[in-house]
């Protein structure tokens, strides 16, 4: 089964894209999640709905914003991907705009992700989110995404 | 003389969000390390606000578009905007510590 133990995860990255407003900004990270066969259209619809339901608060730290919904929603896989902004985009956040990236993952249970987001938080707290923001291709973008996914092994603690 | 909380007492902690699933999720890692740093005892559970509502914890850490509706219903509310930050983190939890009553060790 797709996202099981031992799957390494998939990842994707958009370096430098030109969007339109914090939707487009979605919708562009969470398209990737479904090109990589990680999470059905409507997994990507979810993602934008939780912001209008729930406020912007994926946006969790200045100019960065972590895209996602619930397994149930259509999450097929486990994977992360990025996109990143030539021009930032406001998400409404009373602090942490303008968005310059954003990062959407999927989970097909509410544990598998656990470990991901683990490797996540640490390469963030060393500057993961300024290395993707002056990333300038797709393929740069990808290569610190497979930092995270090289991480997850590491012991959470 | 009653337990100390984070010291002789596991301090309960829920860190919150929408989904309960990504952003809850960083906070916990973000709250466990600082937690750990303090050399604070504490077990620390990342939700959506809806399950949150029907919990009983000393602490509740979220975005104020989150951590508002808590205020008063739970000895200490945290409200962060960097879920990153441990700095800010850190600030920001040893305030509710005493804003509750219970000082950090």
């Amino acid at each position: 089964m797709a996202g099981s133990v031992g799957t390494r995860p998939a990842v994707a990255a958009r370096a430098q894209l030109e969007v339109a407003d914090w939707v487009a900004a979605v919708d562009a990270a969470t398209q990737l999640l479904v090109e990589a066969g990680a999470a059905t259209p409507q997994y990507a619809m979810r993602c934008v709905q939780n912001l209008r339901e729930h406020g912007p608060y994926v946006v969790i730290a200045p100019g960065l914003a972590l895209a996602h919904s619930r397994p149930e929603d259509g999450a097929l896989a486990l994977a992360l991907s990025a996109v990143t902004l030539a021009t930032p985009v406001a998400f409404g956040h009373p602090t942490n705009d303008p968005v310059a990236v954003v990062l959407a993952f999927a989970s097909p249970d509410r544990n598998a992700h656990i470990g991901l987001i683990a490797a996540l938080a640490r390469r963030l707290a060393v500057g993961l989110g300024d290395q993707l923001r002056t990333a300038t291709s797709d393929d740069d973008a990808v290569a610190l995404l497979q930092e995270v996914i090289d991480d997850v092994g590491s012991p959470v603690r | 003389m009653s337990g100390r909380k984070g010291v002789d007492e596991e301090l309960e902690v829920v860190t919150v969000c929408g989904v309960g699933m990504g952003t809850s999720l960083i906070m916990r890692m973000t709250a466990e390390e600082v937690l750990k740093e303090l050399g604070l005892r504490a077990h620390v559970q990342a939700m959506d606000v809806s399950s949150a509502r029907g919990m009983h914890a000393d602490m509740v850490i979220g975005q104020a578009m989150h951590t508002e509706e808590f205020q008063g219903r739970f000895p200490a509310v945290v409200t962060v905007e960097n879920f990153i930050d441990k700095a800010e983190m850190r600030d920001k939890i040893l305030a509710g510590l005493e804003a509750a009553g219970w000082q950090a060790a």
